[in-house]
């Protein structure tokens, strides 16, 4: 597992609990770049990617993440631990992203998804999940549905993709989801449910099609 | 609970794909799934769905978009001017730290054992003596009357702490009986006062030069 040395401690790189997430965050407070180095390790790449799967561009995602960190990084001070640092961070996340959407209007769905994407090519040669074992053949159906998944996924309402992302991608519990969003959590689930369906019909209406 | 069609059932499968249902409703979905095959098919999407989902690539951070991210946290940390001076500073001096300071405790030991090997001063002022070390000095000399034939005479004296003449030995100069006996007579008659160290009294040499004594009596 791969750690990094964080106040004279070598500290593993997974999100820390109860008096580990204190500690971290008084030393956020306190300004502690090793602190903040450390925070990146463990968040940096979740974070990433839930920003991806809900814009579907790299290059944005990246502009929005820094947006992120800065973020966390002056509202470090605010966060009074009424929630765990991660739904926080999450929280901000999510925000960032829906002001980012709305600033600039964009409907990212409409874009076309080019099999001719960099991550196929990645996918295509194994590179990307160490399957060299697999046919071509099926890692090319693998990156085809894939594909489809998130052509499917990218032409969700927000509403619905983000608790779908949120809960599929990244893992989080519906009471975690409802910290986030800001929601309750009955609406996290009819949210769910309703995505869930939506996508259902997609990858079927592609697989028919 | 007790659903009355296969929509109602439906209804529940994404909590219960995320085991999110109470146990009696568990009970009763398991029940109509049992016998019910268009359920079962609708169900086994639901976990497909589920199953592409979680199948996706994560997306990681490139190096380069990580880098970025270290040096705005760490430029966003230091945006206040006095301490982005003080760690401009702390570069600069950072490298020569440990030199100079090695250098000022060498010069620091050099200079203490320069001081330490040095002939402590002498004060001759009869005055409270301040320094480290003061020889002895003569306070009073006995009235004695002598000659020498002209030829000068030195002499060391040893005067102990109480300022008396415990001995003396003749350097240079004549060494007649007479003379002798004359120097015995006045250096015992002589008033010193003691040499001192650390302005304590203590046992000191001093040496006397004479060329002529004619003291009156």
């Amino acid at each position: 597992m791969e750690s990094v040395p964080f106040m004279g401690v070598a500290l593993d790189l997974t999100a820390p609990a109860g008096s580990d997430e204190a500690a971290l965050v008084a030393e956020l407070k306190a300004g502690s770049e090793e602190a903040f180095a450390y925070l990146l390790g463990v968040y940096q790449n979740p974070v990433y990617n839930l920003v991806y799967h809900m814009i579907g561009d790299q290059s944005e995602a990246a502009d929005v993440l820094q947006n992120i960190f800065l973020k966390i990084l002056r509202g470090i001070r605010q966060f009074s631990a009424k929630s765990s640092l991660k739904t926080w961070i999450y929280r901000i996340a999510v925000h960032e992203v829906l002001n980012h959407r709305r600033n600039w209007g964009r409907r990212l769905f409409h874009e076309p998804y080019s099999v001719d994407d960099e991550s196929l090519h990645l996918r295509a040669q194994g590179g990307m999940w160490g399957r060299d074992k697999e046919t071509p053949y099926r890692v090319y159906e693998q990156a085809e549905r894939q594909a489809g998944v998130n052509r499917a996924l990218a032409s969700l309402a927000q509403p619905y993709r983000t608790v779908v992302v949120l809960r599929e991608i990244e893992d989080l519990s519906y009471e975690e989801i409802a910290q986030v969003l800001g929601i309750a959590e009955g609406t996290v689930k009819s949210r769910l449910r309703r995505g869930r369906e939506l996508l259902k019909r997609k990858l079927a209406a592609q697989m028919s099609g | 609970m007790i659903f009355e069609s296969c929509a109602e059932i439906r209804s529940y499968f994404s909590d219960y794909v995320d085991g999110a249902c109470d146990a009696r409703t568990v009970r009763s979905i398991r029940y109509h799934l049992s016998g019910c095959k268009p359920c079962n098919e609708e169900l086994e999407r639901y976990r497909a769905v589920q199953l592409d989902l979680r199948g996706l690539a994560r997306q990681q951070v490139s190096p380069n978009l990580a880098l970025r991210l270290r040096v705005q946290v760490s430029q966003e940390l230091h945006r206040n001017v006095a301490q982005r001076i003080m760690i401009r500073l702390e570069n600069v001096f950072r490298p020569v730290l440990l030199p100079s300071v090695a250098g000022f405790l060498v010069a620091l030991v050099c200079f203490g054992l320069f001081l330490g090997m040095g002939t402590p001063r002498t004060n001759n002022i009869p005055d409270v003596p301040l320094d480290l070390v003061t020889p002895p000095t003569i306070m009073e000399l006995a009235p004695m009357n002598f000659d020498m034939g002209g030829r000068p005479l030195v002499l060391v004296t040893y005067v102990n702490a109480r300022g008396e003449v415990t001995s003396y030995k003749v350097l240079s100069g004549p060494h007649s009986p007479k003379l002798m006996e004359n120097l015995d007579r006045m250096m015992y008659f002589s008033l010193f006062h003691p040499a001192t160290t650390f302005g304590v009294p203590t046992s000191g040499r001093l040496v006397l030069s004479f060329r002529r004594i004619t003291v009156r009596g």
